[in-house]
């Protein structure tokens, strides 16, 4: 153990006489405090308007006067999706997915007002957060510090006296891995704080541990790659130029690669064009405001045989409401298979997406970590279906209420009679079954689960790229 | 070595440089892998703006038949307005598949009705948030963050590599004009990146149709584009430090450039110029909309009529539900969401106005926002397209006024072919 060290120690001493690999250093460091900064205080303003919203939300619906029900169905609810506490340091979709839908009756909507669409638009890299600067620009930092490691000794001649020592290729190896090794646990400082902060605001540790590990074992993965391709060719120039290549490759190329190949591989119909083909659909299942369409028929003619009346008027409960709630159900039945068909789909193009994973780790870590933080697609699909329950919860509420509250001869002139109109009003104290929503997390167990796959490409590469550096190693040429 | 001719002439040394480049495999390589790349770029652009296409026209088929659908069951020109909704598009232009832009994560694609239009212009069919987020591979990009890293591995050691061969001080002896012998060799190994990047900018541009003024000045920025960072190579490379130095100050270099001004930049900017809320310009709307139910019919008439003062005659409503009254409060809710909704596209404009200043300072981003502009595909653009939907909903409105302020008779068939039908942007859908 002890030679390792010493060679770890004398790697050390060379980086901090090293103007460049203090340079480098100081840059990444520099960009990941401010990232840190900047992007913690905007997701929590972020957090704290949403928040904000959603009270005053949930307070305009509650607070609305006596009125039709289904005059509620229409008013209908804002729900704001608030980012979770890790969203700090990887905002991941936060940006990029609308932030706010509208529920109503009958209608599914979209997430409106993503960020980047009001932004300033100052090209593809104009947003910087910790998780994209550990993605970027920490490989380079690996790079830097370890494109030398052997290069350097080679060209100083002496990687040769050191051999000539005696001291084995694998324990030069286990040194300098160690060194850089340490390294990239120092680089995680930042990233280590920034989930303690998140802690601090309610994020479990477990999560926040996962997080660290993520970004821990990717810079792993650049270091291993460092070591060997330092290992493999003579000259410092040489390997560094090699390494920089493969930065571009892997970090900038492959990943822009392959979103374009995943959105020819598995194309997937936009919302429009899948709300066509329901629509169709929806034609057949009938209009829930016309108690009289031909589709609730047999409704009408179940309900008065079962309390044996003979005109909807005679009905102890409110054949509108009753045919509003029917319908409601119904349609929601047809609404939630399109829009699961819709968010499978996406899945679907995201999965393809991530398989690049075993072809540039920075898809992996970038997949691993937006699962953790709970920014990833899976939470956008979940907060798209709570707000569906919730929206259908209401909406059916204010259907019941609708049967059960009001009379169905009012009900039928409250188009063309002001008295019956006025008598349709029902109480303002029913606006309060409207549920509270407030976005979280999943629990860091299901987060963390979804990290496996990405987890296990990042460990695959690391196997195989330290493999290569310890035969590197066994086989070193001074 | 090589012997070389002393002092040669002008030519003599172009010819004699081009022959060197020529023959070392390095260079050879990193000008393939610039053309393979801009190939696949151009391949990826032109795929996704075929995508984009068909489903354009798959959805005007759509809503054709869902249109017809609709009206069928119809009885009067006010149900009729709530429940037929019309295709909004933006096509792609011919030279989009060089640089997606916005069309990456804005919307090209709404269907409206005649309902209040805040509340609809923001719904967003945005295709997939993962690839929204890192981007598809577009010729924009490949141009504006890959190449300049093409160059830095070309030219970072055109000097650097020579001293560490020995030979650098002999070459510049030798040299009649040694800056003049750099500048050559800089220059022929950036040329070489610059032809193997236009050349299937060029075939492509040319397949889909896109005008050769859009071609050249594309082409034009591209060359001015890489002469920068083509000087800002050469200039580094001059300075009296190992390859290694020279490579990583060069990399921080295009760091800055290219990710921590831009994102300083728009930090900044998006801080100094504050949008109204969207969540304030929907809940707005849907307040106003709501309390018209409650309000006295006259107190939105009147409102409706301040805009519409031909319909003042018809504005009475008699009974407790009309069309006309129910379309009225719809445009009085927008009327009320007008001064939010214009800040919010001012806002948005001024933020790209500022955009477009500070990226004078960030070439990357000048050159991404010059080739959106070229494409059709920046924020303008999608402002364009968001200022055809609102004129074409006016139209809808100005169509349906008269024949709800009339109580004209409703007829499907004649709905269908007399209803305003929306017309995306000219000459942009050339033969694809």
């Amino acid at each position: 153990m002890r030679p390792v060290l010493v060679v770890a120690a004398g790697e050390w001493r060379w980086w901090l006489r090293s103007r460049l690999a203090l340079a480098g250093a100081l840059l990444v460091v520099g960009l990941l405090l401010a990232a840190t900064w900047v992007t913690a205080l905007g997701m929590q303003a972020e957090r704290a308007e949403r928040l904000h919203h959603q009270v005053e939300a949930e307070a305009a619906f509650r607070a609305q006067p006596d009125r039709h029900p289904h005059r509620m169905v229409h008013y209908g609810h804002y729900v704001f999706r608030t980012p979770a506490p890790l969203a700090a340091l990887d905002p991941g979709l936060d940006p990029v997915t609308g932030q706010s839908i509208f529920l109503e009756g009958h209608r599914q909507n979209t997430a409106m007002f993503a960020a980047t669409a009001a932004s300033a638009d100052l090209g593809r890299a104009d947003t910087l957060s910790p998780a994209l600067v550990y993605q970027w620009f920490g490989p380079l930092l690996m790079i830097l510090l370890g494109h030398g490691l052997f290069a350097r000794e080679r060209e100083a001649a002496t990687l040769g006296a050191l051999m000539a020592q005696g001291v084995p290729g694998t324990v030069l190896v286990a040194g300098k891995a160690l060194a850089l090794l340490s390294a990239a646990v120092l680089l995680l400082l930042p990233l280590a704080l920034g989930t303690m902060l998140a802690v601090a605001q309610g994020e479990r540790p477990a999560a926040a541990g996962a997080l660290v590990a993520t970004y821990g074992l990717y810079l792993a993965c650049w270091g291993a790659l460092s070591l060997l391709v330092s290992a493999l060719l003579r000259r410092r120039a040489a390997v560094l130029a090699a390494l920089v290549t493969l930065w571009v490759v892997l970090a900038l190329v492959l990943p822009a690669v392959a979103v374009s190949a995943a959105a020819r591989i598995a194309p997937m119909p936009g919302k429009i064009e899948t709300d066509l083909v329901m629509l169709a659909e929806l034609r057949r299942l009938g209009d829930g405001h016309n108690a009289n369409d031909p589709a609730f028929a047999r409704l009408r003619e179940d309900l008065l045989a079962r309390h044996g009346v003979q005109r909807a008027e005679d009905l102890p409960v409110n054949l509108r409401g009753v045919v509003a709630q029917f319908a409601e159900s119904r349609l929601t039945v047809t609404l939630n298979r399109h829009a699961d068909a819709q968010r499978a789909a996406e899945a679907r193009q995201a999965a393809v997406l991530a398989r690049a994973g075993w072809f540039t780790p920075l898809v992996a870590v970038a997949e691993a970590s937006r699962a953790i933080a709970g920014t990833d697609l899976a939470h956008h699909h979940r907060f798209l279906q709570q707000a569906e329950a919730l929206r259908y919860g209401f909406v059916q509420g204010l259907n019941r209420v609708h049967a059960e509250q009001l009379a169905y001869a009012d009900d039928i002139r409250r188009s063309s009679d002001s008295a019956a109109e006025r008598r349709t009003r029902v109480d303002a104290a029913n606006w309060q079954l409207l549920a509270r929503f407030r976005f979280e997390p999943d629990v860091p167990v299901a987060r963390i689960g979804r990290a496996v796959p990405p987890w296990l490409m990042l460990v695959a590469w690391l196997a195989t790229l330290a493999a290569a550096a310890v035969w590197a190693g066994r086989r070193l040429a001074p | 070595m090589n012997a070389r001719p002393a002092a040669p002439g002008p030519w003599a040394a172009l010819q004699c440089e081009a022959g060197f480049a020529l023959r070392e495999r390095a260079v050879w390589a990193w000008w393939l892998v610039a053309l393979a790349l801009s190939a696949l770029a151009v391949a990826a652009g032109l795929a996704e703006v075929k995508q984009q296409r068909a489903t354009i026209a798959r959805l005007v088929q759509a809503d054709d038949a869902d249109r017809i659908q609709a009206l069928q069951s119809q009885k009067d020109w006010g149900s009729a307005a709530y429940h037929v909704f019309h295709l909004t598009y933006d096509p792609p232009s011919a030279f989009a598949f060089a640089a997606l832009g916005q069309r990456d994560h804005a919307a090209w694609k709404h269907r409206v009705r005649l309902l209040a239009l805040e509340g609809q212009i923001h719904e967003r069919d945005a295709g997939n948030p993962v690839l929204a987020l890192v981007g598809r591979f577009d010729f924009a990009f490949l141009a504006a963050f890959v190449l300049p890293l093409v160059l830095i591995a070309l030219l970072h050691d055109l000097r650097a590599a020579e001293r560490a061969a020995g030979r650098h001080d002999l070459l510049e002896a030798t040299a009649g004009d040694a800056a003049a012998l750099w500048r050559l060799r800089a220059l022929l190994r950036a040329c070489g990146v610059l032809a193997a990047a236009l050349l299937p900018l060029a075939v492509a541009g040319t397949l889909a149709g896109a005008g050769a003024a859009t071609v050249l000045a594309a082409c034009g920025l591209l060359a001015a584009y890489l002469v920068f960072w083509t000087a800002v190579c050469a200039a580094l490379a001059a300075w009296r430090q190992a390859a290694p130095v020279i490579l990583a100050t060069l990399l921080a270099l295009w760091i800055v450039l290219a990710v921590v001004v831009p994102a300083a930049a728009r930090l900044a900017i998006d801080r100094a110029i504050p949008l109204p809320s969207g969540a304030d310009i929907v809940m707005t709307q849907r307040e106003a909309v709501n309390d018209a139910w409650d309000l006295p019919k006259a107190a939105t008439m009147s409102a409706f009529v301040e805009r519409h003062p031909q319909w003042a005659a018809d504005a009475a409503v008699e009974r407790p539900f009309e069309w006309k009254w129910y379309y009225a409060f719809q445009q009085v809710g927008d009327q009320k969401t007008e001064p939010l909704s214009a800040a919010y596209r001012a806002g948005r404009l001024q933020r790209d106005r500022l955009a477009g200043r500070v990226a004078l300072v960030a070439p990357p981003a000048l050159l991404q926002r010059a080739f959106q502009a070229l494409a059709g595909t920046d924020l303008r653009a999608s402002l364009a397209y968001e200022d055809r939907v609102r004129a074409f909903h006016a139209a809808l409105r100005e169509f349906h006024y008269p024949r709800l302020f009339r109580g004209e008779s409703f007829d499907p068939a004649a709905a269908q072919a007399t209803l305003p039908r929306f017309v995306p942007a000219g000459d942009r859908q050339p033969g694809m």
